[in-house]
């Protein structure tokens, strides 16, 4: 009489199963989005304290005292028009307000987000402003941002970079300042 | 009769080189990734932050989150914000701080205000007894770490970044998540 045999039963061969997963592990590694943090440093105009050094001599030409101011139909910049509108004729008083701002949005009315901002149009003007402030002996690092009420954060924060480094990694005016804001 | 033997059914030892494998590659990766700022932030659909091209590392110093729904000072819930709609935004949401907050009107949050006072009078109950034992290196340095969402309104930025200033913070850090460029 055969013995019967019973049959053994297969133990679970995991390999193929590990290989897959050895194979599917780097693939979604490489697809995760590492966070990586950084910080904005910036300052309170009225109350951080001074770090500039005092001046012994009133230089013959002030520094430029840039001015952004954020709208929700586009930037204007303000301290800035002779370099910006070599020749014409252009103050920096309430009547500006009504008239187009320096750099409009791309859909030319009211900004629809941040994407609708003229960033390069920006970037472009204000290493335009640096480069005539150098020429003319009255660089400054410094930028005031004053915002009006309702503009986004990240919106801020995309203005603040795009000051700090032109396109092609100059430096144009990394020191912020926010001040208080408009009242609209 | 030649005798078998007996096969004692022996547990088959389990194969593990593929999953040795595996944890290789993730602590590789994990070590390439690793990356020791002490900032922490607690991801979180209220908080998103903005990214930017900056790249100066956060250092340790008061953590304000100012999320859609609440601003938190030094892991303490301190106002909650409401969100409205705004004809001239529409589609957005958008957030403030409430009025019920603002009872003498102006900029001033007394929640808030309390809030920051609270934390400097810790850092100078430190800083004092720092001083007793001799340390005079450590002291008040009036930093703050911002946390704020993309899509606040620049309102509540400039109330909260008020408040600090009147409770004699003045350096303002903004955390943002850094693009690589």
């Amino acid at each position: 009489m055969s013995k019967r045999e019973m049959p053994e039963p297969e133990p679970l061969n995991l390999v193929p199963i590990m290989n897959l997963v050895t194979i599917l592990i780097p693939v979604l590694l490489m697809a995760i989005k590492s966070l990586e943090l950084a910080v904005i440093d910036t300052s309170l105009p009225a109350i951080s304290r001074s770090t500039a050094a005092p001046q012994e001599e009133i230089p013959d030409k002030p520094p430029l005292q840039l001015k952004m101011a954020v709208t929700n139909q586009g930037i204007r910049i303000l301290g800035a028009n002779e370099y910006l509108y070599p020749g014409q004729v252009k103050t920096d008083n309430a009547d500006e307000e009504k008239g187009k701002p320096d750099v409009p949005c791309k859909s030319n009315a009211r900004c629809k987000g941040i994407d609708d901002y003229n960033w390069s149009d920006l970037s472009q003007k204000l290493a335009q402003i640096k480069k005539a402030a150098q020429d003319d002996d009255r660089d400054s690092d410094s930028v005031v941002l004053i915002s009006d009420n309702n503009i986004k954060y990240e919106i801020l924060v995309k203005t603040m970079d795009t000051s700090r480094r032109s396109a092609d990694g100059n430096k144009l005016f990394p020191s912020v300042s926010i001040a208080g804001g408009t009242n609209q | 009769m030649a005798k078998k033997e007996r096969r004692v059914p022996e547990a088959e030892e389990l194969n593990i080189t593929s999953m040795m494998d595996m944890m290789t590659i993730i602590l590789v990766f994990l070590l390439k990734s690793f990356s020791a700022t002490e900032v922490t932030v607690t991801p979180s659909s209220n908080l998103k932050l903005p990214m930017s091209e900056a790249d100066k590392q956060p250092s340790v110093a008061l953590n304000v989150v100012v999320a859609k729904d609440a601003i938190i000072v030094d892991n303490k819930r301190v106002l909650n914000l409401e969100s409205y709609d705004d004809q001239n935004y529409p589609g957005q949401k958008m957030y403030r701080i409430p009025e019920s907050e603002r009872p003498g009107g102006g900029f001033d949050v007394p929640s808030l205000g309390a809030a920051f006072q609270d934390v400097v009078s810790q850092f100078d109950k430190i800083t004092g007894l720092a001083q007793k034992a001799g340390r005079d290196d450590i002291g008040f340095d009036g930093k703050i770490l911002f946390q704020i969402d993309k899509d606040i309104p620049f309102t509540v930025v400039r109330d909260v970044m008020y408040n600090a200033g009147q409770a004699k913070f003045s350096e303002f850090e903004f955390v943002v998540i850094k693009t690589g460029e």
